[in-house]
């Protein structure tokens, strides 16, 4: 019992980092939340089973255009509807759920309301003590480490990356040093579409594609952000693992169906409690 | 009435590891004006936050008249007789000038605030009294000068009806017939309504006519105390405001 | 109470918009009067989202958590254990301000992005319970039918939804338009502000909750035994969210009239709009339209309708 809590916790936890990956790093650098973050999810989801299931594209090929979709609406959503509306957070969370909704129907209308289920991006099962977990939840696993770390060794290492952590440090002693903030922001918006894609991918074959799907990926986001504080990217990964190991646990032990009440419970509390984050830091 | 007005006993706070107050202890008596300065950083602002209970003081006390008000809540501080101006303006931003007074007047009860309509002649009155003209009234808040926001700002105060008025940089970014202005009406305010001041200014010239008594903060306590020129020529005061 | 002239003047015309409305019934088919039924409930949660988030500035993300503990109260008071109407409405309005309570105490410690993000939780957590905690008395998944209806028939239904929207939609105009509005109103602009000048915002705020949820009760619980039915699923629903806030923002927020209005539009534009778009659609063109207003004219309808009363009267002059 303990082994198969701590295993699928590890896995699960791994997917909601790579989920919230992408949200946390606008609300780091915007000081917005971008609550159509859950239709990059979507869309990557779609636009990669549409290209492999239905166009018979090679799985690469798929993966590129899903994220490519995830980049071009990310760029968009900022482009039409966020920088319009920059200096007001809440208009930016209204105008993004009402987005949300709309591509919501949009979706529906392309691919209709029946959910489709999408093959696993690579087959297997491994099976260890009894306990199996299949070989695409742990390729999910090791992506998102994958993503995180790069991003990180990004924001240290590389003048893009550190520009956009000076940018997410202090908006206005950036634009002193010469850096242009609305091009960081468009990287960002840009990238955050790219993880959401990605993430998608993996969530889709881990669940199935349908309309509603956007939602639990952005409230775990939205779980993350809260418990981890404002956007630094450990504080997020141990976020991440605070919600995917409470989750496993009360679903492993309490009851299966109290999958959501629990990260639920987790905001409100973190919230009333350390309104800002358990790790409170206001970087990248 | 016997012992001051306010008195404030070694009060302290931190902010992390920044003391930003540290033992500070003064008293203010009725009628008088305080002036208190002090360097960038010195902490003054933060002690108007900490009288007006907008923080928590982490330790020390504060008395308003003979009463310990310091685990009293902010609005029943005002109602006790404090009130605050803000070093940039704070108006109800999508409200008319006399909205912005009204705010002021509206009583603590919600069954007078449903029941009890408007009181448009008293809201112009309390305009004019800081020296709105009526048509001003009517104006919001994005189309006043910063002197007319300061006024504003006076207003909502006089609206409460306050005995002690703590004035943030009340000179900053003001023209000098603005601050003029303003000097002759907190001195007018005083003569009629008696009230007691306390001021934060970083312009000297400004605040050395109002003063009774002024304070001199560094990093959180209090450096030196007097008359306004006797604090000018204290060593101490020179180092903190010039360096070494 | 005083009341002053131009409230009188707006009164007029409130009370000619409800002789229009009572008149209706006289003119148009059972088939139209449906409709605008839903349209006086929509109108109804459009209301209470606007007293609260358009006036206070503390966005609600879970008015449908409200509405779903006026609906559920009733329908398993009068459904499973058969209390009468005239006692379990009132009982599913009680329900709904101790659940406002629930609402209004993280808004003690956070506001803007994050309090809407807990109401949302809120909505999420009561979606998840009402299927799983005692399935026999909320119906689980499927949750509760063939409710007992108040009035029956199209135009009964008429008047009795449009008679409690206009009772509400007065009585919120009248109360916005005193100072304790106009408290209200400043706590969004600066709710530091309003402490300082003498006011406890906890008190505003929390009476601004209560109303709110005392009409989210309201229309609650009379909506779902107009409907007749109840289920998590269509109530604790972030489409249903979206009608609610998509409604108080076309029609523009902080007006009371704005809501009703938007209500009104989105309500009939959807119904014309079947026949041609019968699906989800309907959802794309006017969460599109929306989106488009809401970027451009933030005011809404009602804003671009008064700016157009005033360019009239400029250009009779």
């Amino acid at each position: 019992m303990a082994l198969q809590i701590l295993i699928q916790g590890f896995v699960l936890s791994g997917l909601y980092a790579l989920i919230a990956v992408g949200f946390t790093m606008i609300f780091s650098v915007g000081r917005v939340l971008n609550l159509a973050y859950g239709v990059y999810i979507m869309l990557g989801g779609y636009i990669y089973y549409a290209a492999l299931q239905e166009a018979g594209l090679p799985v690469f090929a798929s993966f590129i255009l899903a994220i490519l979709a995830g980049v071009t609406f990310g760029l968009l959503t900022y482009l039409l509807l966020v920088r319009r509306l920059e200096d007001n957070p809440i208009a930016v969370e209204i105008s993004t759920l009402i987005l949300a909704v709309v591509m919501q129907a949009l979706i529906v209308v392309i691919f209709g309301a029946a959910p489709k289920t999408m093959w696993p991006v690579i087959r297997g099962v491994l099976r260890f003590e009894g306990i199996s977990v299949t070989m695409n939840i742990l390729l999910a696993t090791g992506v998102s480490w994958i993503v995180l770390g790069g991003l990180t060794a990004f924001v240290r290492y590389t003048h893009l990356g550190r520009a956009i952590r000076a940018v997410s440090m202090d908006r206005k002693g950036a634009v002193i040093s010469g850096i242009e903030p609305s091009f960081i922001s468009m990287v960002t918006w840009a990238m955050s579409g790219a993880f959401g894609a990605i993430a998608g991918v993996f969530f889709a074959t881990f669940t199935q594609l349908d309309s509603h799907m956007w939602v639990f990926p952005l409230i775990i986001s939205v779980a993350v952000v809260i418990v981890g504080g404002i956007g630094s990217i450990v504080g997020s990964l141990i976020a991440a693992h605070i919600i995917g190991f409470v989750e496993t646990i009360t679903t492993t032990l309490i009851a299966a169906e109290l999958r959501g009440v629990s990260t639920m419970l987790l905001i409100i509390l973190v919230l009333l409690v350390r309104p800002k984050g358990l790790f409170g830091r206001a970087e990248l | 009435m016997a012992g001051p007005l306010l008195e404030v006993r070694d009060l302290r706070k931190s902010f992390g590891g920044i003391h930003a107050v540290q033992g500070l202890s003064f008293g203010v008596d009725e009628g008088e004006t305080l002036g208190l300065i002090g360097p960038n950083g010195a902490g003054k602002t933060t002690v108007f936050n900490l009288i007006m209970a907008e923080l928590k003081p982490t330790g020390g006390e504060i008395w308003f008249r003979g009463e310990n008000i310091t685990r009293v809540p902010t609005h029943e501080r005002v109602k006790r007789g404090i009130a605050r101006t803000y070093q940039v303006p704070q108006p109800f931003g999508e409200m008319s000038v006399g909205a912005n007074i009204r705010v002021g007047m509206a009583p603590d009860d919600l069954w007078k605030l449903v029941t009890e309509g408007a009181d448009h002649a008293a809201e112009a009155e309390i305009g004019r009294s800081v020296g709105f003209s009526d048509e001003q009234i009517d104006t919001l808040p994005s189309e006043l000068a910063m002197g007319d926001l300061r006024r504003l700002e006076m207003a909502r105060n006089v609206a409460v009806s306050p005995a002690l008025l703590l004035l943030d940089e009340v000179f900053a970014g003001l023209t000098l017939r603005e601050i003029a202005h303003i000097s002759e009406l907190l001195v007018e305010k005083k003569r009629k309504d008696g009230l007691t001041y306390i001021i934060v200014s970083h312009d000297l010239r400004a605040l050395a006519p109002l003063v009774d008594r002024v304070i001199v903060m560094s990093f959180g306590a209090a450096i030196a105390q007097g008359t306004f020129d006797e604090v000018v020529r204290d060593a101490a005061v020179r180092e903190a405001y010039l360096g070494q | 109470m005083s009341i002053d002239r131009e409230t009188k003047r707006y009164l007029v015309w409130w009370l000619a918009f409800g002789v229009l409305m009572c008149l209706l019934p006289l003119g148009v088919g059972p088939g139209t009067l449906r409709i605008l039924i839903f349209a006086h409930f929509l109108a109804m949660f459009a209301m209470s989202w606007d007293f609260l988030s358009g006036r206070t500035g503390y966005i609600s993300f879970g008015h449908p958590f409200l509405i779903g503990i006026g609906g559920y109260t009733t329908a398993i008071l009068s459904f499973r254990f058969g209390v009468p109407l005239y006692f379990s409405i009132p009982a599913a309005v009680v329900a709904t301000m101790v659940g406002g309570t629930l609402f209004f105490l993280p808004a003690l410690r956070i506001r803007g992005t994050y309090f809407a993000l807990v109401t949302l939780a809120f909505m999420e957590i009561l979606y998840q319970l009402t299927k799983v905690v005692a399935p026999k008395v909320t119906g689980g998944t499927r949750g509760i039918s063939g409710l007992e209806s108040i009035v029956t028939g199209a135009v009964n239904n008429y008047y009795l939804s449009f008679g409690i929207m206009f009772a509400i939609g007065v009585v919120l105009w009248l109360l916005i338009r005193t100072r304790l509005g106009v408290a209200l109103s400043a706590i969004r602009m600066n709710e530091e502000a309003v402490r300082s000048t003498g006011h406890s915002t906890t008190k505003l705020k929390l009476f601004a909750f209560m109303v709110s949820a005392a009409v989210s009760g309201v229309g609650g619980a009379f909506y779902v035994h107009y409907i007749g039915s109840i289920a998590p699923r269509g109530m604790f629903e972030i489409n249903f969210l979206f009608t609610i806030l998509v409604a108080a923002l076309l029609g523009g927020a902080e007006t009371i009239i704005g809501p009703i209005m938007g209500a009104y539009f989105l309500t009939v534009l959807l119904e014309y709009l079947r026949p041609v778009m019968p699906g989800m659609e309907r959802y794309l063109l006017y969460g599109g339209i929306a989106l488009v207003l809401y970027v451009v004219r933030p005011a809404g309808i009602y804003s671009l309708i008064a700016d157009a009363g005033r360019k009239m009267q400029e250009w009779r002059r």
